[in-house]
This record gives C-alpha cells, structure tokens and sequence, in this order.
C-alpha cells in the first residue's frame, strides 16, 4: 500500500507538468511574413499560319506588310500589375517561303502607345524544307513595367518581295515569372 | 509485474494507426465513456456535468509535416522548407482538427438494468487531404511540370460547426452483456464540404505545333457545398463570428444521427466492447450555397487571322466566350445532404487485481478489478475511408477515488504517441484530464498530433 500514494504523486505531477508545461520553441513565427508563392507559368500566347496569299488584298494587289492585332486582357489583371517579376518571351517561326520576313511584335498600352519592341528576320527556307527561326526575349525585372502597362500584342510581318509559294507558321509563349 | 511482459508485447506489435479518445474509452466511471460507447460498462448511478466545462476536449494532427519543419529557425529560407515539405507529402497525408464543448451533461440510474443519459455539445469537426499536385502547381506553377498532370481529385475536404443534442439509453442485459443506444440531433451552425472532384489539368508538349505547348483540362468536376456561409461571407470577422454563434442553438441546419454500443465479458477477466458513433446525415437546406466548376478545354493560343483593311476581331472576347463555355463555373442554392464522420471502436480488456469495497477487504466489490490492459481499434469515416488509431493501455485504480491510464497510440501522425488519462473524486466532485502525444508536448511545434480532454462533473455512485 505504501507504493500507491508515491505512484498517485508522480502520476499526477507527470500529468502536471507534461500537460501545463507543453511549449513550443526552435521556431520563429515571424518567418510567415517572408511566406511567398514563386510560381513560374508557362502560357501559349499566339500561333499563326500564313502562306502567300495573305500577302495580297482581294484585288490581287501585293500587301508587303500585313499585321494583326490581339488583346491580352490578363496583361492587366492584379496579379500581373502586383506581382510579375520577369517575363521570357520564346517565339518560333517554321518558313517554306524561299525568302526573308522582318517580323516585329509590339507590345502597346491601351491607347496604343508602343511599350516594348521585338525586332527580328526570319530565316528563308524552302518548300519542303522548313527554316526554323527561334527567338528568345526575356524581360527583366527592370523592365517589367514595360508588360504591365501593355496590353495589346502586334504581331506585324514584312515581305521584301511578293511571295509566290510557301507557308510560315509561328509559335509564341511567355514564361510568366511571379512573386506572391 | 505480471503485466508487463504482455504490456511490451501489445506495445510491439501494435501495427495500426490515430485518435479517437482512446483515453476515455471504457472508463468506467466516466460518464464520457458512454459517449464513445452508449453500451460501455458503468460503476455510477448518476452524473451531472458542469455546464461547459464536463468536457472539453481539443485534438489537431497532420500526418505529414510539423510546425517545426516549417517555421524552425536554422537560418534557411521558409519558402524553401515549404517546398521540401509539399514533395515530402503526398495526396494521402491529411490535417485534422476536431474540438468539442459539452454544455450539458447528465444522467441517471433508471432501474437496477437502465441507465439514462442525455445532454448537448458543440462540435467543431475539419479534415483535409492534402492537394499535393494543386499545392505544388499554385506554388511553382507548371514550367517545371511540362508533360505532367494535376490531379483535382486531391482536393477533399470536411469542415462543419454544430450543436448535438441527444439521448442514450445503457441497458444491462445480464452480467454478461450490456448494450446501449444513443439518439441525436444535430443542428448545423456551418458546413463545407468538397470530396468527389475530378479532373486533371496538365500543359503537354506538342512537337507537331500547332504551338509549343497544349494546356488541357479534362473532365474537370469541382463541388464545393456550403451552408451557413453565404450569409456571413461578406461580413467582417466579430460579426461573422456573432451570427455564428446567434445559431448555436437551433438556429441552422438540423439532422439525426445514431450511437450504438456493446460490451461483453467473455470471462471474467476478459472483457469484449464494440461501439459506432454518428452513423447520422444532416439535411444542408438552410443558407446553402454551392460552387461548381466542370467541363473539358485545350487551347494551343491565340491565333490572329491578319484580315484585310485594318479590321479587328475580338480574339480575346471570343477565347474567353469559349473558355465560359466549356469551363462552366456555377453557384448553385440547392439543399444538399452530408454524412457525418462516423467512428467506430473495437476493443478487448483484460483485469486483473481484484478490487475490494474500501469498507470490507474480504468482500468481493462486485467483479472489479484494479488494472485493466487493453487493446483499442479506433477508426474515423472520412473521404477517402477510414483513418485507423491502434491504443494499447493500461488503466490503473489507484484508490476507488483515483485511476490514471497509461495509453501508446500509433496512428498516421505519429509511432511514439504517448498518452496519460488522471482521474480523481472528491467526495463527489470528479475532475479528470486526458492528454495523448505526452512527448510531443516538450515542444509542440515538432508535434505532428496533439488532444487534451478534461472536465469537471459530479459522479454519484452506489458504493
């Protein structure tokens, strides 16, 4: 009998001092200000597919440049006005034409007032044997705003000849870097 | 000292796993016990709670991760422990948290075989898988996971405030066994729920163009019902919280649910218990909102067309129409049903150590005994199924005043879960407090699971 009230006081010290003593420590909470999503997005923006007759107007008359305008509306959402860093553009074109192109895309604000400029030529190719033009743009943070305060993306295409046969497709997407 | 090679032996080759109060689980004069097992064994022959304080209970677990591992302060970046941590995980980890508040409580002896017990309490019960693949895409986005596919039937969730009322009834039919019955009504303050969603989203290559990529969404079925929050979703906190708990009683929701219970003694050591809780549905019709998301849609980009004289055509306008088209995104006011997270328990005692009545040593007190080892299988009904806890106990009279039990619970939080249960009355005024994870409370940021119970209530036996 003499076992029971030793055991009666250690139990409940045990219980005690377990249960009110419960802490929590080696952690810092006010690391939860520094909690951040980085999420990188890759997106498809534009593709296209254009052969010769494009080139010419419904008369038949030879249209050395022909553009083409599309809204990107969630250019100006929050998440892109608040929190994009860094923005890598990656255009790709497949060209038959047995020529040159000069392709430009613009981006331009909402009056139209260009924001960023993306000059570039397009390999000739030839029929059957596609020429691959790839280009890579990547938008630091330094210019970021340039894409915030876009909203339209141009995309204008310069013959330097009438074309006569042959096809040019094009691939575009944006690697969309973000910091929440 | 008998015990305790049996005692190792149980702890050894305890394979299961979590919680379900296995500290209080036939207690035998507790008059919690009977509401983990209406058909438990009892040495009373009447209780009374004090209100809100005859039990109140809080458990919290996450299988997968610690306060610790993210917030522990070794000088690395936070974002970069919650990334490791998200791959540590997978889809089948979870985050529970249950909380319940007894307001009434009482019960007494109807005859020499019935014993009657009744009260309310308030629950608060949530439970939630972890959405490994929607965590991962909402963190890093899908640049580094071309050609892989995010699942949404990860995403499965239960959260629910109600108020229970019920009734239960411990018969006694012989000295071998005794059955019981509960009857509940629950009253529903808050409800959401989202378990059977579909779909993948996933951004494949596509080398035959017509772009780089091809970002698909297929079969995408996403529900999310809600009661009892569309009317406070626009409200600030204090008032949100006040309308809540305008609705504890009666104000909400309402449904009905079923314990059942028994308790056989084998032979005379050897006692046999087997109860469910909460078989039981509530009736969402009240301040119900639903939120659906489903349908399928790939799209390569947007593909201008470069029409003559300077036209413009609204692409973007046009995409988003089809976007709405086939990615519906609907908010439904319909009256849904919901199951409650039933549970069950298995368990099997073995006494030894004769008591005696305190007045008498040479009398048998009825067939008692002064420690119990015990083995518990608990499990809780959630989306995916049950979630084990495997208790092995040791439940130890000190006096007929004072029992402790001594518990080791392996479940999906964690293998060394400790637990302590103290129990003492004071003429008639009993106090007890239950705690399980013992080893996690030195630090509890390193805790993966913790649950306290205490109360305090007046226990009326027959000595």
């Amino acid at each position: 009998m003499s076992l029971i009230p030793g055991i009666n006081k250690v139990v409940l010290c045990l219980a005690c001092c377990v249960v009110l003593t419960g802490c929590v420590k080696d952690i810092d909470l006010d690391q939860a200000e520094e909690i951040g999503l980085s999420p990188d997005i890759n997106v498809d923006l534009l593709i296209y597919d254009v052969d010769y007759n494009d080139f010419y107007d419904a008369t038949g008359t030879f249209q050395p440049i022909i553009k083409d305008v599309v809204r990107l509306e969630f250019l100006d959402d929050d998440y892109i006005q608040d929190d994009l860093t860094e923005v890598e553009f990656f255009f790709s074109h497949s060209n038959t034409f047995p020529q040159e192109f000069s392709h430009t895309i613009r981006f331009l604000s909402n009056a139209g007032v260009e924001q960023l400029s993306i000059p570039y030529t397009i390999a000739a190719g030839s029929s059957g044997n596609p020429e691959i033009t790839e280009h890579t743009e990547p938008i630091e943070e330094a210019q970021i705003h340039l894409i915030r305060n876009s909203i339209q993306m141009e995309v204008t295409i310069e013959a330097h000849s009438p074309p006569t046969s042959g096809e040019l497709e094009f691939a575009s997407t944006g690697l969309f870097k973000f910091d929440f | 000292m008998r015990c305790w090679p049996l005692i190792t032996f149980l702890f050894c080759f305890s394979l299961l796993s979590a919680q379900n109060k296995p500290l209080l689980y036939n207690v035998d004069d507790l008059p919690q016990s009977l509401m983990l097992n209406p058909g438990t064994q009892i040495d009373f022959i009447g209780h009374v709670g004090l209100p809100f304080l005859s039990q109140i209970h809080f458990s919290a677990g996450t299988s997968g991760v610690s306060l610790h591992d993210i917030f522990r302060n070794d000088g690395t970046n936070i974002n970069t422990r919650i990334r490791e941590a998200m791959h540590s995980m997978t889809s089948y980890d979870h985050f529970t948290a249950n909380e319940q508040v007894e307001i009434i409580s009482l019960g007494w002896k109807l005859d020499k075989r019935n014993y009657l017990s009744t009260g309310i309490y308030q629950e608060l019960d949530f439970f939630s898988y972890f959405p490994k693949d929607l965590a991962i895409l909402v963190n890093e986005g899908n640049a580094n996971y071309i050609n892989d596919t995010f699942d949404f039937s990860q995403a499965a969730f239960t959260g629910e405030i109600l108020t229970v009322y019920h009734l239960g009834l411990n018969h006694k039919f012989d000295e071998q066994l005794t059955v019981g019955v509960r009857g509940k009504l629950y009253s529903g303050i808050f409800n959401v729920e989202s378990t059977s969603n579909t779909g993948t989203f996933s951004t494949i290559t596509t080398p035959q163009g017509p772009n780089k990529y091809r970002h698909i969404v297929e079969n995408m079925d996403v529900l999310v019902n809600t009661s009892g929050f569309a009317s406070v979703k626009d409200m600030n906190v204090q008032n949100a919280t006040a309308e809540l708990l305008k609705r504890s009683f009666f104000g909400g929701n309402v449904g009905l649910g079923l314990d059942l219970g028994l308790s056989y003694v084998v032979t005379e050591q050897f006692v046999a218990s087997a109860s469910v809780q909460d078989i039981g549905l509530m009736f969402q019709r009240d301040d119900v909102e639903s939120y659906h998301y489903y349908g399928s849609y790939q799209t390569d980009g947007l593909e201008p067309l470069f029409p003559d004289s300077g036209s413009t055509i609204p692409y973007w306008d046009d995409f988003e129409n089809q976007v709405k088209t086939n990615l519906v995104d609907k908010t439904y006011n319909e009256a849904y049903i919901t199951w409650r997270p039933a549970k069950f328990n298995l368990a099997i005692e073995y006494g030894f150590g004769q008591a005696y009545l305190p007045c008498n040593y040479l009398t048998v007190n009825k067939v008692r005994f002064m420690n119990q080892i015990g083995m518990n299988l608990a499990g809780v009904l959630r989306p995916r199924g049950l979630v084990y806890a495997f208790t092995t106990y040791w439940d130890k009279k000190l006096t007929d005043k004072q029992r402790f039990r001594i518990a080791h619970t392996l479940d999906d939080y964690s293998l060394a879960n400790f637990g302590l249960m103290y129990s003492v009355t004071f003429n008639k005024f009993n106090i007890y407090l239950a705690a399980n994870n013992l080893l996690g409370f030195r630090n509890l940021a390193k805790a993966r699971s913790t649950s306290v119970q205490l109360g305090l209530q007046m226990v009326f036996k027959d000595l």
